[in-house]
């Protein structure tokens, strides 16, 4: 998830390196205040993490107090790749010389830095001879000679090679202490007397390393997206922190065949036969159960969905879990939810370890339709589809 | 002959006290796997499924000779005990734990690739070698010798359950597998697509590979590559799937952390045209993987 950029800004700033001040403001009184303590000029920026912020006219330079208080007021409310602008960012506004870039991410195996002498434009506009990449040792980390070789070689004058070299290799160490997944620096400014600034500032952690970073999981710290979730995602979402081990996703589409598929690349298949066959999926799922708690959570979302109406229990070849797991997931859910499968057809392709036990549990409710054994994916894709099309005229 | 494992891959389990170990470890013996050892930390002394558990990954290595790890450990956990195994002496390692943290992947694949052992995974459920009667890991469950029949066909998958479905149609059309790797589903893992196949290209009981391709990423763009230039001249036959991701925006995550489009040239139908266009035989489903690979 991308940190808004008051708490990247922050976090930086927390281990020592250099940013100009700056604070959050939820109205124009707050931003004028800010812009007073700060003194001088400032820039007044739209909080959310949207790219291209200045071409939609979401930054403003301004000289005073009112100005930033009218800038703050023009900027509020505004609709920024989807998401309305709750705050806005108070700024010292500095005297720059040079812009650069630099930006940490990773390549196939290792981390990576990118260095160009033509910052505070986008990245994507400067030609690739200007842009210089290098791999980064996880295991010793990124040195500040290395760096220093990256940045002459990107043409960057002698004398601000040492600054900048350290700095760079700071930022590296920034870069791994909060698993990011990316950190960009643009522009990295010189400033009139040769000291260096954080400009603007981007900062993308792992989700898988929450754990390690609580601070961050509270709201308001990361961009929410533009996407709004559905209460049914949301539960899910909740459902795969709440209980231990294994993992559950779901997405919701606006199709009428509920999908509970497992196995990453499996569920990619059989979406795409559902769509082959001419069936329209409601959902994607993904899972990987380690007790029933998840499995359960994920086919409550689904038959709470009041679009499906018919529902794909379609797994590869179980080789990590029993199969009863799943159908004991599925029994809890149909009781919780009050469904009845000779109403709402669904469709059971579970092969693998403890099949006949989960067989015989899967007989105890009338009306599934457990797939013979040797079926094919495909086979179990054609049948859900057949079926949601008889029940729907 | 198959790569990566064989009769006399000696296998530790690290982890080996947890509940999907002990189930795993069960049915790698019932095959005919050699697990030698089982490591957690505090354990040392206990027995599991008749397995003996050591403290230490060197203490199981200096007492059994073990060559190979099955890393059970949770996410959280992964990259000390890579760590460990490599500087244990372990030549090849499977990782299961899914959605490692980035840093701890990297620096975990790092160690590994500078001790040149062989890392599979992350989010693997291991390899199996028919031929051999040896595997690591989940892979086939309890059924590994129905899944898996033994032949002359190499098998690589970013998808552990498609791996299965994938051997269990070759093993329907009487074909089989040399050696099937599940090469795992994070976005870094610990050999490249095309890694694997570059070992399937110099196994003498390789004939063709089966490869399993999602959007997402470059494996498969680095295969059509090497394909092109001639570096890989076995047959290929490629099931890349995910072309409904197609209909939806880039950056919509649907299943495998990795399986994610960025761009236009790593959707499941640029991928397709790509393999083709460089010589492999691109299947439309799974049943047709069979006739689409020689019959020698």
């Amino acid at each position: 998830m991308k940190l808004l950029e008051d708490h990247a800004k922050a976090w930086l700033r927390s281990r020592g390196l250099p940013l100009p001040d700056g604070r959050a403001a939820g109205s124009a009184a707050a931003a004028a205040a800010a812009a007073r303590e700060l003194g001088g000029r400032v820039a007044v920026k739209a909080l959310v993490a949207a790219g291209r912020r200045g071409k939609a006219g979401a930054v403003k330079l301004v000289h005073d107090a009112d100005a930033a208080a009218a800038a703050a007021g023009a900027i509020l409310g505004m609709e920024l790749a989807g998401q309305r602008t709750e705050r806005v960012y108070v700024e010292q506004a500095i005297d720059i010389a040079a812009e650069l870039y630099v930006s940490f991410g990773f390549g196939r195996f290792a981390p990576q830095l990118v260095v160009s002498r033509r910052g505070g434009v986008e990245i994507e506009a400067v030609a690739r001879g200007e842009i210089l990449s290098a791999d980064i040792d996880p295991l010793s980390g990124l040195s500040s000679w290395r760096a220093a070789a990256l940045w002459e070689r990107a043409g960057v004058d002698s004398r601000l090679l040492p600054p900048l070299a350290s700095l760079t290799a700071r930022l590296y160490d920034a870069f791994q202490a909060a698993d990011a997944l990316m950190l960009e620096i643009n522009p990295l400014a010189v400033t009139r007397d040769g000291s260096l600034s954080l400009v603007g500032a981007m900062l993308e952690v792992d989700d898988c390393a929450l754990f390690r970073h609580p601070e961050w999981q509270a709201p308001g710290v990361a961009d929410a997206g533009s996407k709004v979730l559905s209460e049914r995602e949301q539960a899910v979402l909740e459902a795969d922190r709440k209980f231990a081990g294994g993992a559950i996703r779901y997405t919701e589409l606006e199709g009428d065949i509920g999908l509970f598929v497992s196995g990453g690349g499996a569920g990619l298949l059989q979406h795409d036969l559902v769509v082959a066959a001419g069936g329209r999926p409601a959902n994607h799922s993904d899972l990987s159960p380690a007790s029933i708690d998840k499995p359960a959570a994920l086919f409550d979302a689904i038959f709470a969905n009041p679009r499906v109406r018919g529902v794909l229990v379609g797994m590869n070849y179980l080789q990590l879990l029993p199969c009863t797991l799943v159908i004991e997931a599925l029994l809890v859910s149909l009781r919780r939810n009050g469904v009845d499968p000779r109403r709402l057809p669904i469709v059971l392709r579970a092969f693998g370890p403890k099949e006949n036990e989960a067989r015989a549990l899967a007989a105890t409710v009338p009306g599934l339709r457990y797939m013979p054994h040797g079926a094919t994916l495909g086979e179990a894709v054609r049948e859900i589809v057949a079926a949601v099309k008889a029940g729907g005229t | 002959m198959s790569i990566l494992i064989g009769s006399d891959t000696r296998v530790l389990v690290q982890g080996a006290t947890g509940t999907q170990a002990r189930f795993d470890i069960h049915y790698c013996l019932e095959y005919g796997t050699r697990i030698v050892a089982g490591v957690t930390p505090g354990r040392g002394g206990e027995v599991v499924e008749g397995v003996p558990v050591f403290n230490t990954v060197a203490g199981a290595v200096a007492a059994t000779g073990a060559n190979a790890s099955v890393v059970y450990v949770p996410a959280r956990a992964v990259k000390d005990a890579v760590l460990e195994a490599v500087e244990g002496g372990i030549q090849v390692l499977a990782c299961l734990a899914e959605n490692v943290p980035r840093h701890d992947a990297a620096a975990a694949v790092a160690a590994a690739r500078a001790a040149g052992a062989r890392l599979l995974g992350f989010n693997t459920n291991g390899v199996v070698s028919p031929v051999e009667r040896c595997k690591l890991g989940g892979i086939g469950g309890d059924r590994a010798h129905d899944l898996y029949a033994p032949g002359r066909i190499g098998v690589c998958s970013r998808s552990g359950g498609m791996s299965a479905e994938i051997c269990w149609t070759l093993s329907r059309a009487g074909l089989g597998a040399s050696t099937c790797v599940s090469m795992g589903g994070d976005p870094i893992v610990g050999m490249r697509m095309l890694e694997i196949l570059e070992m399937f290209e110099a196994d003498p009981a390789t004939d063709a590979c089966v490869i399993f391709g999602e959007p997402g990423g470059t494996h498969e763009i680095e295969v059509a590559g090497a394909l092109r230039a001639g570096r890989l001249k076995k047959p290929i036959v490629a099931l890349i799937v995910g072309l409904f991701q197609e209909s939806y925006p880039p950056g919509v995550s649907f299943g495998h952390f990795a399986a994610v489009i960025k761009g236009e040239n790593d959707t499941a139908s640029a991928k397709r045209r790509l393999l083709a266009a460089a010589g492999a035989r691109v299947a439309a489903s799974l049943e047709e993987i069979p006739d689409l690979l020689p019959r020698g």
